[in-house]
């Protein structure tokens, strides 16, 4: 077992080298008002024999789960993806496909929408042939919390470790999103886990300690300095491994990055807009306050939308450019998944779809006339319209439906795209990454941050359980009657017919 | 007198009928070029989506929704070349309108021994018809399928025997539903000799085979053979050509349809309330009796059996409105498109109807008509719209209620063809 554990200082000037002890094989920390991020990487050996054959079954498996909380990012942790329960994964060439949903309803919850691993999952468009990292399907769900993966942790796999091992696994109830990567290749299990701040008051107080001899722990102390290479991120800090350094060792370093922070914030609100009906219209709402100008002139706004199955979106709409134009839009990029038009929610076992949108900026802040303060005094709204399916009966006429917050951001081209890879922070796997080229930078926008929650509940009419009492006898005995009524017309009461009016006046 | 100098010049009519697809065209091109609201039916994107596909040599089944022939996709071909060449299927479902209009006229000159004017008139109702104009002119197929079945009215009552199975077998490839006017063309056309003496009355003395060979005249044949022969033609070429998801989309899926998105029919409700608690329930067998399951034994009984054989030999075009109205009326399915599918048929009854003879009877089932879908549109409105579950009993008592007035519009066809003289003495009334 390796780890990795990482604090960014929210405010350098506060920060104080003091703050950190190393004792023995321990690091304490002392109030550091920090964001967290916490590597763990696990040989397949580590991990109990089912979950490694549980493993093994794919090619490579990315599990992302991101909090319905909102949290502040801080780089070189900006990247984001919308909240819930995201897999991609890629199955082994020539073997009959995982049990993905087994794993699924076991660690993550039993109510996941999951009824096989091929009918749930859909493939993942790569418009980029080249960009042959990515997974090649996708499963996503709505899931608020991690309390079943932390049970399913505590008793599955904490068996040697108890006590260490089920305090880190109920750390995860607090964190802001969780990575948990596998691959063929390097035969070995990264669980990744990340915290804004700490969950207890604004800053952490703990220690770290070396689990046993045969095991690295490292911590890294770190700063973001800004200002290096363009291309780059930096960072200065102090790195300690546990067992081996008697001090925490001043370091300082820069990377190349995919995902780039933004020198002005970039932040946004989703809403429905009540009446709903059957056809929510998502608006994304752009402040006033944080203009909407490109970093760079190679950068596009896009937003990736990942829909649970009850909503869909209608790709023939999003071609007539009048349409676009009217709603802030530029194009539909890319849609995969249940895109049926007709199907109602029981006939789809698929988990839904997912759509990345380039998004229409204002004029104003395009060319540079507006003396930096342009994209005018208005907010800045982008409207995409969604239809929902036919969902279930139930006792009250009404169903909710979770939508997440969508996520934004702009692609912009970068210079050297092979070497992202280098970043010791780099995140990959997000589910839009693949519908760009491999030289693309991503600047993120954030959930502005008073919304509280990053899902919104759209309430979906459906049929009212309470009133279909007279429905089957009702429809069944109106078809008879009107049935029967019109035999009678037609073969009964022959003789007063013939009397009537039409041969009269004929002959 | 102006009005009815008007009707007294076809040129006049047709010109009108014309001029008036031409604006609301023009209007179209102009409303899509100008708002993000567009007149163009999304039917119509739908054909053009699949004609692209047939110019990339692909299926037109790659574009989702396409539910008809390929041949459609085929007809508005030119669709795919640039500009203007968009609106040709707008063109040639509007040329379709006028052609016919112009096949009503001189079925109702000819077969209904109607002035000039008279003819114009009720010719009218189709052609100077906004809301047939309208449905052409956005994009929508339902009015070529009016060429078809007006031809094969003609063809039929022109005794053009051959032609007429040619039409009916493609119509049937073509739309399904016009299958059920095969019994009533069938029935209309004469018995074999002993019957004929008997002016229609079918004999009581014969013996059952015998009666049955009677049936079996060589126009029948001719009929039935060259409808099957036109029909599985069709299917089997364009079968070959597209496979599996030409059965699949064109036929199985009108057969074992799905989406209950709202619409007219009285079953709607019914059919969302089941197959959700199916789906509810999947693992238990079913509780409800899905008698819903039966619901094409009324419909097809009435409209390509009974209606038939009770009025076929009386009034064939007027039979042929009664079959179309009973069929869209049982339907599972029900949309105002489907209304076009009999409106083709109203010139040929109402000149001699109760509705247009009584104007008490007249005016209620027109406004009963409009009144039943207004009701039914304002629940659709709050559902869709407003986001309110009108699903019961809202949208499922004003479809019940349309049903009814369907039903008592029905009757009243009914009860006005039941009361002409037979076809046949009609026919010999001619010959004298």
């Amino acid at each position: 077992m390796k780890q990795r554990i990482t604090y960014i200082v929210r405010n350098p000037d506060e920060f104080t080298p003091e703050q950190l002890e190393v004792i023995g094989r321990s690091l304490n920390i002392q109030k550091l008002n920090a964001a967290k991020e916490h590597r763990i990487t696990l040989g397949l050996k580590e991990l109990p024999r089912e979950l490694s054959k549980a493993f093994e079954q794919w090619h490579e498996l990315h599990i992302r789960w991101a909090s319905e909380k909102t949290y502040p990012s801080i780089p070189p942790f900006t990247s984001r993806v919308t909240s819930g329960l995201h897999v991609f994964f890629t199955p082994h060439k020539d073997q009959p496909e995982g049990q993905l949903c087994d794993l699924l309803h076991y660690a993550f919850g039993p109510d996941l929408k999951c009824s096989s691993t091929n009918e749930a999952s859909t493939k993942l468009p790569i418009l980029s042939e080249r960009f042959s990292m990515s997974a090649s399907s996708q499963y996503y769900s709505y899931l608020p919390t991690l309390n079943s993966l932390v049970s399913y942790i505590q008793e599955e796999v904490c068996k040697s470790s108890v006590k260490a091992c089920k305090n880190a696994a109920s750390s995860l109830l607090s964190a802001s999103y969780l990575d948990i990567d596998y691959d063929t290749i390097s035969h070995a299990v990264v669980l990744n886990a990340f915290w804004s701040g700490s969950p207890e008051a604004n800053h952490w107080t703990e220690t770290i300690t070396l689990p046993s001899k045969d095991q690295t722990t490292e911590v890294g102390v770190l700063n973001y300095e800004k200002n290096p290479d363009p291309e780059d991120i930096g960072f200065g800090g102090f790195l300690t491994v546990l067992g081996q350094d008697d001090a925490p060792k001043p370091t300082q370093f820069q990377t190349p990055t995919r995902h780039y922070p933004l020198t002005h914030p970039l932040t946004y609100t989703t809403t429905f807009q009540p009446p709903t009906g059957l056809h929510p219209t998502l608006h994304l709402s752009f402040p006033a306050s944080s203009p909407l100008t490109p970093p760079d002139p190679t950068c596009k706004l896009h937003t990736h939308l990942t829909l649970p199955s009850p909503l869909f979106i209608d790709k023939y709409q999003f071609s007539d450019p009048l349409f676009l134009t009217s709603h802030n839009l530029v194009s539909l990029h890319s849609i995969s998944g249940a895109t049926d038009l007709e199907a109602p929610d029981w006939v789809v076992p698929q988990w839904g779809s997912a759509a990345l949108f380039e998004l229409a900026v204002p004029p104003s802040s395009g060319n540079g006339n507006g003396n930096g303060k342009g994209g005018g005094q208005a907010d800045w709204n982008v409207t995409i319209t969604l239809h929902l399916r036919y969902l279930p009966a139930t006792g009250g006429g009404y169903t909710r439906v979770p939508i997440a917050w969508p996520v934004v951001f702009w692609a912009c081209r970068a210079e050297e795209g092979t070497k992202m890879s280098v970043n010791p922070f780099d995140r990959l796997h997000l589910g839009y990454e693949g519908l760009f080229g491999p030289r693309t930078r991503f600047m993120h926008g954030s959930p502005a941050e008073g919304a509280g929650r990053l899902v919104e509940w759209v309430t979906v009419p459906v049929l009212d359980l309470r009133k279909t009492k007279w429905v089957e006898v009702g429809t069944i005995g109106t078809v008879v009657v009107a049935f029967l009524g019109l035999c009678w017309m037609l073969f009964g009461r022959k003789t007063e017919v013939k009397n009537g009016g039409m041969t009269k006046k004929k002959q | 007198m102006a009005l009815s100098s008007f009707f007294g010049s076809p040129r006049a009519v047709f010109s009108a009928a014309t001029i008036l697809r031409a604006v609301f065209l023009v209007y179209g091109i102009f409303q899509d070029a100008y708002s993000p609201m567009k007149y163009t039916d999304i039917d119509y994107f739908v054909f053009t989506g699949a004609a692209r596909f047939l110019s990339y040599g692909k299926s037109p089944y790659a574009r989702d929704t396409y539910r008809y022939t390929p041949l459609l996709a085929w007809l508005i071909y030119p669709t795919v070349w640039p500009g203007f060449w968009f609106s040709f299927g707008k063109v040639l479902f509007a040329v379709g309108d006028i052609v016919t209009g112009w096949m009503m006229f001189h079925v109702l000159r000819r077969y209904q021994n109607m002035s000039q004017e008279r003819a114009l008139k009720y010719a009218s109702i189709w052609l100077l018809n906004p809301m047939v104009a309208t449905i052409s002119t956005r994009g929508s197929s339902e009015g070529l399928l009016g060429v078809f079945v007006t031809a094969l009215l003609w063809a039929v009552l022109a005794k053009r025997i051959a032609l007429a199975g040619f039409l009916l077998g493609f119509a049937v490839h073509f739309k399904i539903y016009p299958f059920i006017y095969a019994t009533s063309i069938v029935w209309w056309l004469e018995n074999g000799d002993r019957n004929i003496n008997k002016s229609g009355k079918s004999s009581t003395s014969s013996s059952p085979m015998a009666r049955l060979f009677n049936c079996v005249t060589p126009q029948r044949l001719t009929l039935a053979i060259s409808s099957f022969i036109t029909f599985m033609g069709f299917n089997v070429a364009t079968y070959l050509a597209y496979g599996w998801p030409f059965l699949e989309h064109s036929y199985f899926y009108h057969l074992i349809r799905i989406d209950h998105r709202h619409n007219f029919s009285p079953y709607n409700t019914l059919l969302y309330l089941s197959s959700s608690l199916k789906a509810a329930s999947s693992f238990h067998a079913a509780s409800s009796l899905e008698l819903e399951r039966l619901a094409f034994l009324p419909q097809l009984l009435l409209s390509a059996v009974m209606i038939p054989l009770a009025l076929a030999k009386k009034d064939l075009p007027s039979t042929m409105l009664a079959q179309t109205f009973a069929f869209v009326a049982f339907n599972k399915v029900c949309t105002s498109q489907y209304f076009l599918w009999y409106m083709m048929f109203l010139p040929y009854y109402l000149p001699d109807s109760t509705i247009l003879r009584s104007r008490p009877i007249g005016i209620a089932a027109l406004i009963l008509w409009i009144l039943g879908q207004a009701a039914w549109l304002q629940q659709g409105f709050q559902l869709e719209f407003n986001g309110q579950s009108t699903f019961v009993p809202g949208l499922w008592a004003s479809s019940i209620l349309f049903f009814l007035i369907n039903v008592g519009i029905l009757s009243v066809i009914i009860g006005d063809i039941k009361a002409k003289d037979s076809a046949m003495s009609i026919v010999a009334k001619k010959k004298a």
